[in-house]
């Protein structure tokens, strides 16, 4: 079926070829939406090209994901999107066990292994922050500083206290519900006074009854001492407006996104669906912002057009012009080719697809890193069942963590991590209640009144415990192109070859260990398991482990001080190409142990002032907005 | 439609089953569906089946529930063709998916087109009673509202 144009904000590809554009952006997640809001409101002409289609600029067209999502019988992280072969995503469920030096080729993503990755990402207006859980805390002063202070990786080429203003601005972006008070931990700086915009969410019945055992114990490693306690995590969900925010003026929530009022999204409801779609539209997704963007009136929106080519001027090292592929009808490869101009080229598909574009047009970069130094965060998953029951499956998928082992002396010798409570129970791991149905009806022969006495006990006790390990930047861990892996449009789909050291296996080590010792004093009963048959199943000193994606993929297009280390510098301005930005976590120089979006939009923002001040715009500049008290 | 005494036959039916009572699965609105779902897929014969196998043991057992429960082990989960029919049924009111017949079951009594794994519908999915059993709300729906996570959860005694 051929899509519509909303003629308000969209621009069909024909016009966009024949404009000249300040900036092009592609990509519409939070990296380009920011990136687009932040110039158009300073009165620069944008153009945001978006591979996916137009949908869900309303919330009848959000209704419909929803819906898909109801009725969809794998419920993963991209249920809710209609699949598109002009635009393909990968799925966890294309992840299959690898065999050594068979490619798994089967979903988008061409999988070479070692280790099976099951991370995935969205092609769909907003990126993949529709489907992302909103988790926004920073990264730490130490994270920047890998090798001054571990002898580990590289340094950034900025610090925390250079990044700290944009961490303000995007928490005010993005709209972040947090207690600045839970976050005095590893020398986590913020402003004085510094609120966040939102109270942070209400801690679960579950977290209580963890930090009721778990707070104060302590964990000797490396000479340190470190005294857990179970914090809350900041998020971008809608909660109760901080009064305090910015000097006493407030914050103000940002509902649904529509073209006609809507009463929704202000505030969460306890969906337990952040991932991979918050009905109410509490969370904040990338759209919000986009929305704002389109409506200053300077930005044009081309939807269905798949960037193909990005041109560059020998001569220069300029970029020219990025060709597009504008498809009407997303069930038919039937497109066009056209051609679009700016001063300035934003990349902001994400590090896997930068990558891809970048390499697809023989952009390899003068250090040869284009697609080298993929990251992502290695997820360790525990679960047990507590006591009694806690209340598995409310509320949002998370709102407190353990955050104290994200740092110390330790990191010589092996990764830092967190771990993330779970209030959505095993799911995550075991495919939990569908599984726990099956086995209590198919193999347990349970049925009538004993049935449900057996999945209250079976379910409503469920605690999973996520341990978020960091994965250093590592050249062999990247994204190639290939001539024989296309998809229907003829452009090359992401190769990604992945596997961690020991410095990360370590620390999944440790983080089992700690979590036995975690559940023994809450008096769960442990069930982690791990199989050898599992895709991302990996051995360690004797042990087996499961390590899973995070969907952080990050470190495609580090960035650096020197062309010859890195691809970007540290407003992720290309090297090579001056008009050129390569934006989001693929500029990540290390991604500790942070969901990676707050820091991405954090280096968007700064990157946004970095372009502006290029372009010199003749319009009136019009102040950043506030990002906060002391902002 | 089914006729009216089937319908309230299957109620009973699954009833016995769920440990849901026919009042609580009439207010999820789904009966109709599931209904017509298993009917096309297993044949209206072997629902009928079903059902006279539960009427048989209501009346011959007299209100025993103890002895209802036998019965149901006995002649109806045991049972090579209805026991895989009745578990499924189970786990549609729970879940509100239709969960693909064991292999042995299509093999033995013919596979049917439409016996593959799906959901019958959006609002079967949101009107499943796993989320009520355990004092929850399925992902994506039914909240119970901002921060009411924080208190101790609400399960009904059966």
């Amino acid at each position: 079926m051929t899509e519509e144009r909303n003629d308000r904000f969209e621009v069909s590809p024909e016009a966009a070829s024949s404009i000249a554009y300040d900036v092009a952006v592609v990509g519409s997640g939070v990296s380009g939406a920011l990136i687009a809001k932040e110039l158009s409101g300073r009165g620069l002409r944008v153009l945001v090209i978006e591979a996916g289609p137009s949908h869900d600029l309303t919330v009848a067209e959000y209704e419909t994901s929803l819906r898909r999502f109801y009725g969809a019988a794998s419920k993963d992280n991209n249920a809710p999107y209609a699949a598109n072969a002009n635009a393909p995503m990968p799925r966890s469920t294309d992840t299959t066990k690898l065999r050594p030096g068979e490619p798994n080729a089967d979903g988008y993503l061409v999988q070479l292994g070692p280790l099976e990755l099951d991370s995935t990402y969205t092609r769909v207006l907003g990126g993949t922050s529709r489907h992302w859980e909103g988790k926004a805390l920073r990264m730490l002063p130490d994270d920047f500083a890998l090798r001054s202070r571990f002898g580990r990786a590289a340094d950034w080429p900025l610090g925390y206290d250079d990044l700290e203003p944009y961490y303000r601005r995007a928490e005010f972006e993005l709209g972040v519900a947090g207690e600045v008070e839970e976050q005095d931990f590893a020398g986590l700086r913020f402003a004085p006074d510094y609120v966040y915009p939102m109270h942070g969410m209400p801690r679960s019945h579950l977290d209580r009854v963890i930090a009721d055992d778990l707070d104060g114990l302590e964990v000797a490693r490396d000479g340190e001492t470190f005294a857990l306690s179970v914090r809350g995590t900041p998020q971008a969900r809608n909660g109760v407006p901080n009064a305090a925010y910015d000097g006493g003026r407030g914050y103000r929530p940002v509902g649904a996104v529509s073209l006609h009022q809507a009463e929704l999204g202000e505030r969460c409801q306890g969906n337990t669906n952040c991932t991979p779609i918050c009905p109410v539209q509490a969370k904040y997704d990338a759209r919000r912002t986009l929305f704002q963007a389109l409506g200053t009136g300077r930005v044009d929106l081309l939807t269905q057009a798949v960037a193909s080519e990005v041109h560059v001027d020998p001569a220069s090292g300029r970029v020219t012009a990025i060709d597009y592929q504008a498809y009407a009808d997303p069930a038919s490869a039937e497109h066009v080719t056209g051609t679009v101009r700016a001063d300035v080229f934003v990349l902001a598909g994400n590090a896997v697809e930068n990558a891809r574009l970048m390499l697809a047009s023989g952009l390899t970069g003068s250090s040869g890193l284009v697609g080298r130094n993929l990251m992502d965060h290695a997820y360790l998953l525990t679960w047990a069942l507590m006591p009694e029951p806690v209340g598995a499956l409310r509320g949002p998928l998370c709102t407190s963590g353990i955050e104290d082992l994200r740092t110390g002396a330790f990191r010589r010798q092996h990764a830092a991590f967190r771990f993330g409570i779970h209030n959505d129970g095993w799911g995550w791991a075991t495919g939990s209640p569908y599984g726990d149905l099956e086995e209590l009806v198919d193999r347990r022969n349970t049925f009538g009144p004993a049935l449900r006495r057996a999945l209250v006990q079976q379910i409503s006790r469920q605690v999973l415990m996520a341990g978020m390990i960091e994965v250093l930047p590592d050249e062999s861990n990247r994204v190639t192109v290939d001539p024989r892996y296309r998809d229907r449009l003829g452009n090359p789909r992401p190769v990604v070859s992945f596997g961690v050291p020991p410095y990360t296996l370590e620390a999944a080590a440790f983080a089992r260990r700690l979590s036995r010792r975690l559940y023994q004093r809450l008096g769960a009963e442990d069930h982690t398991a791990y199989h050898p048959a599992e895709p991302g199943w990996v051995s360690y000193q004797g042990e087996g482990y499961v390590l899973r994606g995070g969907n952080h993929w990050a470190g495609t297009h580090v960035m650096g001080t020197s062309p010859r280390a890195s691809v970007v510098d540290a407003d992720q301005r290309s090297w090579d190409h001056p008009n050129l930005f390569l934006a989001g976590a693929g500029s990540m120089a290390s991604i500790g142990t942070s969901n990676t979006t707050l820091t991405l939009a954090a280096l968007c923002l700064r990157s946004a002032d970095t372009i502006a001040k290029d372009l010199e715009t003749a319009a009136a500049p019009v102040t950043a907005t506030a990002g906060g008290a002391g902002a | 439609m089914a006729s009216t005494d089937l319908r309230a036959e299957f109620l009973a039916l699954s009833a016995a089953l769920t440990g849901f009572s026919v009042f609580r699965l009439e207010g999820t609105g789904q009966t109709d569906a599931y209904l017509t779902t298993i009917g096309d897929i297993v044949g209206e014969a072997t629902v009928d089946a079903l059902v006279s196998v539960h009427r048989g043991l209501v009346d011959a057992t007299g209100g025993d529930e103890a002895e209802l429960q036998r019965g149901l082990r006995r002649e109806l989960l045991s049972d090579a063709k209805l026991g895989p029919v009745a578990r499924n049924l189970v786990k549609l009111w729970y879940v509100g998916t239709w969960y693909e017949l064991p292999a042995a079951w299509r093999d033995t009594f013919g596979p049917s087109l439409r016996d593959r794994t799906f959901v019958v519908s959006p609002e079967a999915y949101t009107e499943g009673l796993l989320w009520p059993a355990v004092g929850a709300n399925p992902a994506g729906a039914k909240p119970f509202g901002y921060g009411m996570w924080a208190k101790p959860p609400r399960i009904d005694t059966v």
